[in-house]
């Protein structure tokens, strides 16, 4: 006799399985997605906490308003010339590291133990450290180049306009290496040794088996690097925050900091609200950007 | 201990079909073995009697008991995987008592159970040793060992000889099937090793695309497969076909292929019309002196092929490979023409179309 | 057919490679070091020490009267006009926050240990459940998970700001704890997922006939083989939580619920400024991270490979 027992509804093994899910799905959309929703809401009404009471709902005003607003695209200008320097310079250096570490010889350990340094201490850290290094009066910075005689006199560094984004970015560069050259160092030890074996009776030298066997099978590891360094550049706020408040004037006001500007101290929250979603569309754009990109490389 | 039944059992993972509306009905203590190719569906079925998959549609029962949503620890089986699955962080005593500890079996009875098991497998000097301190060989034991202790109502094993080398799959598999004698309990035991499965089934379940092509006794699905794919399947060397026609039915049929003329045997045959059919000969099949009668296979020698224990020809058959095996002490030589008698009840014919045997099957 | 003549290669010298390698580990080791170097230097200088041009690399009169004064501060009353009286360049002189580091020191480790806990109480049972269970919805499950950490943070605090403060919640380290678990947990689970999927099924199947449940599996075979990713994640979870600025600056109002990067930032923006308290307080900050990096070191670098592990 047989008959068919469709079984129905959720089988054991799902209903455990959104068990152990639970308790992180409640987490993530409490504090994640629900945020992310309601910040949303919040950037289609005209919320400013100065006058609270008042708050009409204005549709895709806010957005229209940041959008149109010369501020904000020179914020979004600063915020490019930030990343594109940052990310450049993390990446070759992270490269180099990378390679090295790559290579065995004694005392590599160490040196990948003490490279972990400027990653693990704060950014808040990391910001006092460089803005003694950066200072005007007492800096090392001024100190070395006096003595070595590339200067005839301590210079302003973070107080002139010109410099700024660079000396920011040179503070957001020496912490962020480290992890990236790890990245890329995971990638570097998948490949095989074959490759390498196989090209060399090629003839190939040094040069070209970096070229052609090194930098193609990392790919995706150069990927995941810059994608994530990217994300990482363009929404950061604690240095911009704790060396320069986004001065001397504007001449480092990105638009992380514009947001924290518009939400915190102008509270004007529907405004901030706009301009956090339009930085995090960005963000995605890019990243799917570079992933395709990429992939095609790869592919080819 | 334990009487299996799969009633219409299916397994579908999104659009992929594993196993289709299976029957089957396994007897209390039988050895069965699930026979096939990769991706029939054997491992799938296997996993469903355990627990470890959830069946898509139809029924499992153990003895008078629907077993479907019940979860694999609360079945009563005992599983041997092809890799072993030891568990890496504990000794071998550990890994072989893990089952009864997690069923709550007091220390004494325990410890007396693992004491024989580790015994009976001479793993005894092992026990303190991790997994990844021991050969393939020994691994193999404990996980035997493992399930050996459980006493379940099934035991089930999944490839357990592939990782072996041959040696020792030879010894083991004698093991195993001392085990079975042993343990009098019901085993299922999944295989692509014909060989195998001719060496331990009572009966042999031979599977492909999800369904079921033949179930019997290893002599039933050796000397009358049901069809072209089982008859492939089992048999090392695998069995030679010819393409071609029946003449002359009922009475006196005769295989005809090219200039070929084979006699089958009268009264076994079903209709055919005029439909193509194969002609299956194993190569031991061929009578080294026999007196040729009404079957014949002429052929020009191709190759000689000695294997130490055997020899074999391969031969073109109007312009066909057959592999017949021969006489170790014959001679031949490349280019040679020779003829072999057959014996016709031991000939095979299939539908070429179908694949189905054309033998009546009581025979 | 002749054979060609092959040139004997010249080889170079063995000792080129370890001299470029000798070199460019001692560049790297200083553009690490160096800053990290300086910022300790400058911690054992008094202030009248620190401000010397050009600057005194190595301390020449080292103090520890820096430290001794972010561990005394508590003591020590600040008023307006002892602050006032108080010249920088003289030493003695301690920002108005000060007596807040070594409460703000507190508040950092409890929210650090907690974080670290709640991480593997949520993340583990799911990462086990993505690796090794069978549902609908998984793939999507992961790249939901990971996809909440595309938003920036910004985008987080100001719905969360509102949220809160009508719970009532501001300035408690709760607020920071619920926080910061959402931002750790997707890549604690990103780890424990990728060491989980490189852990062998059979073990899930065999660890099931035994007489397992799925959480026995989880809690008996899996967890003691996944340790190295465990420690991982703690490790992440930890420096994420110690690190953290910008949430915190948001929901803490008070020294009550101040962390450490919160007090160490006030200190830059106090009216008058004492370069070798900041210094010092800076080290202070630096060191619980550094250390574990360190102590840790190889867990992290393999808790970002996907480990393979045969036991």
């Amino acid at each position: 006799m047989a008959s068919a027992v469709q079984t129905t509804g959720l089988s054991h093994d799902e209903r455990r399985a959104y068990l152990f899910l639970a308790p992180l799905a409640v987490v993530l959309m409490g504090v994640a997605v629900f945020p992310i929703l309601y910040s949303f809401y919040i950037s289609l009404y005209s919320l400013k906490l100065t006058r609270p009471q008042r708050a009409p709902f204005v549709w895709f005003d806010n957005y229209v308003a940041v959008l149109s607003d010369g501020q904000f695209w020179s914020a979004v200008e600063r915020t490019v010339i930030f990343s594109v320097i940052a990310v450049a310079a993390i990446v070759i250096l992270a490269l180099l590291v990378a390679l090295l570490l790559n290579e065995q010889f004694p005392g590599r350990r160490v040196l990948t133990a003490l490279l972990l340094i400027p990653w693990a201490i704060p950014y808040v850290a990391n910001a006092l450290m460089w803005k003694w290094i950066y200072d005007s009066n007492y800096g090392a910075l001024n100190g070395i180049l006096y003595q070595l005689g590339f200067i005839s006199s301590y210079m302003v560094w973070l107080g002139d306009a010109d410099k700024t984004l660079a000396l920011i970015a040179n503070a957001f560069v020496w912490k962020e290496v480290p992890l990236a050259a790890i990245l890329l160092l995971v990638g570097l030890k998948t490949i095989p040794a074959d490759l390498y074996a196989a090209a060399r009776v090629d003839g190939a030298n040094a040069v070209k088996r970096f070229l052609h066997v090194t930098l193609p099978a990392l790919g995706p590891s150069f990927a995941l690097v810059l994608i994530y360094e990217t994300m990482m550049a363009i929404r950061h706020f604690d240095l911009f925050f704790i060396l320069t408040e986004g001065g001397p004037g504007d001449a480092s006001s990105v638009v992380a900091w514009r947001i924290y500007v518009e939400t915190f101290r102008n509270l004007s929250f529907g405004i901030g609200a706009a301009m956090s979603y339009i930085l995090a569309l960005a963000t995605l754009a890019l990243s799917y950007a570079v992933i395709r990109a990429l992939a095609q490389r790869v592919a080819a | 201990m334990a009487r299996i039944r799969l009633n219409g059992v299916s397994k579908r993972y999104g659009d992929v079909v594993a196993v289709r509306a299976l029957n089957l009905d396994i007897r209390d203590r039988e050895f069965v073995v699930l026979l096939g190719p990769s991706g029939c569906g054997k491992s799938t079925t296997l996993n469903m009697i355990a627990g470890l998959e959830e069946l898509s549609a139809g029924e499992l029962w153990f003895d008078d008991a629907l077993v479907n949503g019940i979860p694999p620890h609360h079945r009563d089986v005992a599983m041997v995987f092809q890799s072993y699955a030891l568990y890496p962080h504990k000794s071998v005593y550990e890994n072989i008592a893990f089952g009864l500890r997690m069923r709550g079996m007091a220390a004494a009875e325990l410890d007396r159970r693992v004491q024989e098991a580790a015994n009976k497998l001479e793993l005894a000097g092992l026990l303190g040793r991790r997994p990844s301190q021991l050969s393939g060989g020994q691994r193999q034991r404990v996980a035997l060992g493992r399930a050996m202790v459980r006493q379940p109502a099934v035991f089930l094993m999944d490839e357990p000889l592939s990782n072996l080398d041959a040696a020792l799959r030879i010894s083991t598999r004698a093991q195993i099937k001392h085990l079975h004698e042993e343990m009098r309990t019901t085993f299922i035991y999944v295989t692509h090793d014909q060989a195998e499965a001719l060496t331990l089934a009572d009966r042999i379940v031979v599977m492909k695309e999800g369904m079921i092509e033949q179930v019997g006794t290893p002599d039933e699905v050796y000397e009358r497969p049901r069809s072209m794919f089982v008859a492939s399947f089992l048999g090392n060397p695998p069995i030679n076909y010819l393409e071609g026609a029946i003449e002359g039915e009922a009475g006196a049929p005769v295989f005809r292929h090219g200039s070929l003329r084979i006699g089958l045997p009268a009264g076994k045959l079903r209709r055919v019309g005029g439909a193509p059919v194969m002609l299956g000969i194993r190569p031991e099949d061929v009578l080294h002196d026999g007196v040729p009668g009404n079957s014949v296979l002429t052929g020009i020698v191709d190759s000689v092929l000695p294997v130490g224990s055997d020899r074999f020809l391969g031969l073109k058959v109007e312009g066909c490979d057959v592999f017949v095996r021969v006489d170790k002490a014959s001679h031949h030589v490349q280019g040679e023409r020779v003829s072999f008698a057959l014996v016709a009840e031991r000939l095979h014919l299939f539908d070429k179309a179908s694949g189905a045997s054309l033998l009546d099957a009581r025979a | 057919m002749s054979v060609p003549r092959i040139r004997a290669p010249r080889l170079r010298p063995r000792w080129g490679r370890s001299v470029a390698l000798w070199a460019a580990s001692a560049v790297l080791l200083v553009y690490v070091l160096a800053p990290v170097a300086w910022l300790l230097s400058s911690s054992f200088q008094s202030e009248r020490e620190i401000v010397s041009r050009p600057p005194h690399w190595i301390a020449q009169k080292p103090t520890l009267a820096n430290f001794a004064a972010i561990f005394s501060a508590g003591e020590r009353s600040v008023t307006y006009e002892t602050r006032r009286a108080a010249d920088p360049a003289s030493g003695g002189y301690i920002p108005s926050t000060a007596s807040s580091l070594v409460p703000a020191l507190g508040n950092s480790l409890i929210v650090a240990c907690a974080v670290v806990m709640l991480n593997l109480l949520v993340g583990v049972p799911a990462a086990y459940a993505i690796a090794k269970i069978r549902f609908r919805g998984r793939q999507a499950s992961l790249y939901a998970i990971l996809a909440t950490r595309v938003i920036p943070d910004i985008a987080l605090v100001v719905p969360f700001f509102l949220l809160i403060r009508n719970l009532g919640l501001l300035d408690s380290l709760w607020s920071l704890i619920i926080t910061y678990l959402a931002v750790t947990v997707p890549f604690s689970v990103f780890i424990l997922v990728s060491y989980f999927e490189s852990l062998p099924d059979e073990l899930d199947k065999a660890a099931r006939v035994d007489g397992c449940s799925r959480a026995q599996t989880l809690t008996r075979v899996y967890l003691p083989l996944a340790l190295p990713s465990i420690v991982a994640v703690m490790l992440f979870a930890f420096l994420a939580s110690w690190n953290e600025f910008l949430l915190a600056l948001m929901f803490t109002q008070t020294p009550k619920s101040q962390t450490l990067p919160i007090i160490v930032a006030s200190f830059t923006s106090d009216f008058t400024i004492s370069f070798s308290f900041i210094n010092a307080a800076g080290v202070i900050a630096i060191i619980p991270p550094v250390i574990l990096a360190i102590a840790f070191e190889r867990y992290i670098v393999s808790g970002l490979t996907t480990g393979a592990v045969k036991g």
